[in-house]
C-alpha cells in the first residue's frame, strides 16, 4: 500500500516535471520565434527602405498589408527555424551545443551581420549623412572659422561672472537634490521597503522617479523656464537640474542601500536597538562613502549640464553663449567655449581624483622614501627631549 | 639610549624626496588660500550688493586699484595665521600634522614663532634654497622652535593617545561649518534662487501644466507637415535612434584602434610609443570636455540648420573620445599574463595585441558600446535645440507655435512622452543586455 502510495507520487512528480519543461521550452520556443519574426521583419523593412528611392516617411515602403507582411515573416521564420541554427534559437539556447562550427559560418552569426550592416547603411541614409557635402558646403564654416581664429578675448570678464553663475547652479542643484534624495533613498531600496505598504510606496516611487529619470534635463529647462519667466532664467535651470539629480541620485543611493550587508543590521536590531539607531549605526557607516561618491560623480555631470543648459533659456555661460551666436559673434563664442571646456575638464579631473580618494579609503598617502625613512627615525627616536632631526 | 639606524629599505632620491615632502604642503596652503580666497569673493559681492542697494545707490562701489593686491596678501595671511594656529581644513586634506619636538602640539610661542617665520619664508625660501645649506625637505619654517609638519601617516604610531576634540569644537569644523552656510547663502544669491517667483508664476504655469498634461499624440504616425520638414513623431524618434546609431557605430570602429594607442600597457615600452600615448590621451581629455551640443552648434552651421546630419557627426566626434578613454582603460587593466607569455615567444606587438588583448577586452567594449548608445540617444533627443536634427525639432517647433496652435502644449507633451518611453525602453534594454554580457 505504502508501496504504491510512492510510486504514484514519485510518477505524479515526474509529471509535474515533464509539464514544467514542456512549459518553459515551448516559452522559448515562442520567444524565439518572435526574435526570428522580429529579425525577418526588420530585414525585410530595412531592404525595402533601401531599394527603393529613398521616400519620406516611415510607412510607404511596407507594399503589402501589415497582416500579410506579418504572417509571411512569421512562416519565414519558422521555416528558418526549421533549416538552422537562428538567432532566436540562439538567444533562447535552443541548439545543439556540441554541434559547433566557427561562428562566422553560423546562420545566426551571418544574419545578425547583416541586420548590422544594413541597419547602419539605413542610418546612414536617414540621417542625411554625406562626406563630399562637410567638403565641398564650406561657405558657412569658414566664414564662422575665421571668427574662430580672431577671438575676442574682452567677453572673457563677462564669461566669466556667468561661469562662476554656472558653477553655483550645479552646486545649488546638486545640494537640494541631496536633501531630497538622501530620506527619498530609503523609501526607494527594496530591501528597506517590506510589507504591502511599503512595497506599494517603493513601486510608486521608483516608477516615479524612472520616468522623470527618462526626460532629459534639457527638457525639463525648457519647461521650468516657462515657470521662472525672464528674471530668474538660472533659477530655471537650476530647477531643471534639480529635479533630475533627485531622480538620478535617488536611484544611484538606492542600489547601493539594496546591496548592504545585512550583519551589522540584524545585529543591532537583536540588541534590542530602535529604528533610528538600526540607520544611525548599522546602515550609514556602510552607505557614507559610496554616498560621497555618488554625489561627487552627480555634481560632475550637473556642472556639465549646467554649462549647456542655458542655450534653451536656462541662464548661466550658455545663455551668454547662446546670445553671442544668436547675432554672429563667433569670435566671442569660441572664447565661451574654450571656457566651458576648460571647466569641465577641470570637473572632471577633480571629481574622478575625489572620487578615486573616497573609494580607494585609505586615509594614507603612500609610504616611499622620505616618509619611509622618517617613518624609522621616529620609531627609533631618542626620548631626553632634544630635537632628532 | 639608540642611536637612529639608517634605513636601507629605499634608496635615496634627492629630488623625489624634496618633492615628496614639499607637495602636499604647498597643497594644504594653496588650499587654505584659496579657501581664503573664497570668503575674500564673498564679502566683495555682498558688500557690492547690498552697497549698491542700501547704502550709496548712484555711486556703485568698485575695487579701488589697491584693492587687488590687498585681497591677495590679506587672504595669504589669513590662510598662514589658520596654519599656524590651527589644524587647518588644508592641512587636514593633505593628511599632515604640525608637531613640536616631542610630537606633541606647539605651544603658542612655537606657533607665533611658526607664522612669523612663515612670512620670512616667503621672501627668503628660494634664497636658502640657492645657498643650499639645509637639507632639500626642510623649510626655513620648520625647526625645533616652531614646530614641524609632518605626514600624519608617518607619526601615527608614535602620537600620544589623546581624545580628538569633537569636529564642531574645531577651528576646522567651525570654518567649513560657515563656508557651507557662506556657499549656501551665496548660491541663493548668484543663482537667482527666488521661492515666491515660483508662487508668482504658478497660476501661469499651472495652466500651462494642465495643457501640457493633455497629451496629444494624433501626430504620433501623421506628418505635421506645417513648414518644410516636418514628419510625424515616429519619424523623428527613428531619427533620433539612427542619429545615436551612426555616431555610436562610427564610433566605435574609430575608437577601437586608437584606444590601443592610448594603453600604458602597450604604449609604454619606447620614447615614441609614450608620446603617442600621451598625445592620444590629451586628446581624448581634451575633446571630452567639449560639449556635444557645442560640436553640434559648430556642425549646424556646417552642413545646415535642423540637419540630423550635423548631430550625428557632434555626437560621432564625442563618442570616438568618451569611448577612446573607456576603452583604454579597459585595454590597460587587462590580464598581462597572456600578453607577456606570448612577447616571450617572439610575437610582434600587433600580434599580442590581436590574440592577447581583444578576446579579453571584448566584452566590456561591447557593454560600454551600447551603454554609449543608450547617451547618444539621450543626448540626440535634445541636440535639436541647437540644430542637430532628431526629434527635439518637434518640441522647438511645437513650442515655437504656443499662441497659434490651440494645443501647442499638448503637442509637446505629446512628444515627451514618446520621449520618456524610449529612452526608458533603451535604458532597460541595454540594461539587461549588458547584465548578460558582463
Amino acid at each position: 500500500m505504502n508501496n504504491t502510495m510512492d510510486f504514484d507520487r514519485l510518477a505524479k512528480a515526474r509529471e509535474r516535471q515533464a509539464r514544467r519543461i514542456a512549459i518553459r521550452d515551448f516559452r522559448r520556443e515562442v520567444f524565439a520565434l518572435f526574435i526570428d519574426t522580429l529579425l525577418i521583419a526588420l530585414l525585410w523593412m530595412f531592404t525595402a527602405y533601401i531599394v527603393q528611392t529613398p521616400a519620406r516617411g516611415v510607412a510607404p515602403f511596407l507594399v503589402l498589408s501589415w497582416s500579410v507582411t506579418l504572417l509571411i515573416c512569421v512562416v519565414a521564420a519558422f521555416l528558418w527555424q526549421r533549416a538552422t541554427v537562428t538567432p532566436g534559437r540562439r538567444i533562447a539556447e535552443l541548439y545543439d551545443k556540441d554541434v559547433r562550427n566557427p561562428w562566422y559560418r553560423e546562420s545566426w552569426a551571418i544574419a545578425t551581420i547583416l541586420l548590422v550592416v544594413l541597419t547602419f547603411v539605413v542610418a546612414v541614409m536617414f540621417t542625411r549623412v554625406d562626406l563630399v557635402k562637410l567638403f565641398t558646403q564650406t561657405d558657412n564654416i569658414s566664414a564662422v572659422m575665421r571668427q574662430f581664429f580672431r577671438p575676442e578675448w574682452s567677453i572673457a570678464l563677462l564669461g566669466g561672472q556667468r561661469l562662476i553663475q554656472t558653477l553655483f547652479m550645479a552646486l545649488m542643484a546638486t545640494f537640494f537634490g541631496i536633501i531630497i534624495a538622501v530620506p527619498l533613498s530609503f523609501v526607494a531600496a527594496r530591501n528597506l521597503t517590506q510589507g504591502p505598504v511599503g512595497r506599494a510606496v517603493y513601486t510608486v516611487v521608483r516608477g516615479l522617479l524612472s520616468f522623470v529619470r527618462s526626460i532629459p534635463a534639457m527638457v525639463w529647462a525648457i519647461l521650468f523656464v516657462v515657470w521662472v519667466k525672464s528674471g530668474n532664467t538660472a533659477m530655471g535651470g537650476v530647477l531643471a537640474l534639480f529635479v533630475h539629480s533627485v531622480a538620478d541620485l535617488t536611484k544611484l543611493y538606492a542600489e547601493r542601500l539594496e546591496s548592504i550587508d545585512p550583519g551589522p543590521v540584524e545585529a543591532i536590531r537583536a540588541t534590542g536597538g530602535s529604528r533610528f539607531q538600526v540607520i544611525m549605526y548599522g546602515i550609514v557607516p556602510q552607505i557614507i562613502n559610496p554616498y560621497l561618491s555618488f554625489t561627487i560623480y552627480r555634481l560632475d555631470i550637473n556642472v556639465r549640464m549646467s554649462t549647456i543648459i542655458g542655450l534653451v533659456g536656462g541662464g548661466g555661460i550658455g545663455g551668454l553663449l547662446a546670445q553671442t551666436m544668436r547675432v554672429n559673434q563667433y569670435e566671442k563664442s569660441v572664447v565661451l567655449m574654450m571656457m566651458i571646456m576648460a571647466t569641465v575638464w577641470g570637473m572632471d579631473t577633480l571629481s574622478a581624483r575625489l572620487r578615486e580618494r573616497i573609494e580607494s579609503g585609505s586615509s594614507n598617502p603612500s609610504l616611499r622614501g622620505y616618509a619611509l625613512r622618517l617613518k624609522a627615525k621616529i620609531a627609533s627616536r631618542t626620548t631626553d627631549g632634544s630635537a632628532w632631526w | 639610549m639608540r642611536t637612529p639606524k639608517k634605513s636601507n629599505l629605499v634608496k635615496e632620491t634627492p629630488f623625489r624626496d624634496q618633492l615628496d615632502a614639499i607637495k602636499p604642503r604647498f597643497f594644504a596652503l594653496m588650499l587654505d588660500w584659496m579657501l581664503w580666497g573664497y570668503v575674500a569673493y564673498a564679502v566683495m559681492y555682498f558688500l557690492q550688493r547690498y552697497w549698491w542697494r542700501y547704502i550709496d545707490f548712484y555711486n556703485k562701489l568698485t575695487l579701488p586699484s589697491w584693492g587687488w593686491p590687498l585681497a591677495v596678501i590679506g587672504t595669504l595671511e589669513m590662510a598662514l595665521l589658520s596654519h599656524a594656529f590651527s589644524h587647518s581644513p588644508g592641512i587636514a586634506a593633505a593628511r599632515l600634522r604640525l608637531v613640536d619636538e616631542n610630537l606633541g602640539s606647539p605651544r603658542f610661542s612655537q606657533r607665533l614663532k611658526r607664522f612669523l617665520a612663515m612670512n620670512l619664508a616667503l621672501v627668503a625660501q628660494p634664497v636658502v634654497f640657492a645657498l643650499r645649506n639645509r637639507k632639500p625637505s626642510r623649510l626655513l619654517h620648520d625647526s625645533p622652535s616652531t614646530g614641524f609638519m609632518l605626514p600624519f601617516a608617518v607619526i601615527k604610531d608614535a602620537l600620544p593617545v589623546k581624545k580628538p576634540r569633537p569636529i564642531y569644537m574645531t577651528y576646522r569644523g567651525i570654518f567649513m561649518a560657515f563656508i557651507l552656510v557662506m556657499t549656501f547663502w551665496l548660491g541663493l544669491h548668484i543663482a537667482q534662487i527666488e521661492f515666491s517667483v515660483l508662487a508668482e508664476g504658478w497660476d501661469y504655469t499651472a495652466k500651462i501644466l494642465g495643457e501640457l498634461l493633455d497629451v496629444r499624440l494624433n501626430h504620433l504616425f501623421v506628418d505635421v507637415n506645417a513648414k518644410g520638414l516636418l514628419f510625424s513623431i515616429a519619424y523623428f524618434m527613428l531619427e533620433t535612434i539612427f542619429m545615436a546609431l551612426f555616431a555610436t557605430v562610427m564610433g566605435v570602429l574609430v575608437a577601437f584602434p586608437l584606444s590601443f594607442l592610448a594603453a600604458r600597457n602597450i604604449m609604454g615600452f619606447g620614447t615614441v610609443g609614450w608620446g603617442i600615448y600621451l598625445v592620444m590621451r590629451f586628446l581624448f581629455n581634451a575633446i571630452r570636455s567639449i560639449e556635444s551640443m557645442l560640436l553640434a552648434i559648430v556642425f549646424a552651421v556646417w552642413v545646415g540648420f535642423g540637419n540630423p546630419y550635423a548631430g550625428s557627426l557632434a555626437l560621432f566626434i564625442h563618442t570616438i573620445a568618451a569611448l577612446g578613454k573607456l576603452f583604454s582603460e579597459q585595454v590597460e587593466a587587462v590580464d598581462p599574463g597572456p600578453m607577456e607569455a606570448m612577447f616571450a615567444t617572439g610575437a610582434r606587438r600587433w600580434q599580442v595585441v590581436l590574440y592577447g588583448v581583444v578576446p579579453q577586452v571584448m566584452p566590456s567594449f561591447l557593454a560600454f558600446s551600447l551603454y554609449r548608445w543608450d547617451i547618444n540617444i539621450r543626448m540626440a533627443t535634445v541636440i535639436a535645440f541647437v540644430g542637430g536634427g532628431g526629434i527635439g525639432t518637434l518640441i522647438r517647433y511645437f513650442k515655437g507655435e504656443v499662441g497659434r496652435i490651440p494645443d501647442a502644449w499638448g503637442q509637446v507633451g505629446g512628444v515627451i512622452l514618446v520621449i520618456a518611453i524610449v529612452i526608458w525602453l533603451m535604458d532597460y534594454i541595454s540594461g539587461r543586455i549588458r547584465e548578460r554580457i558582463v
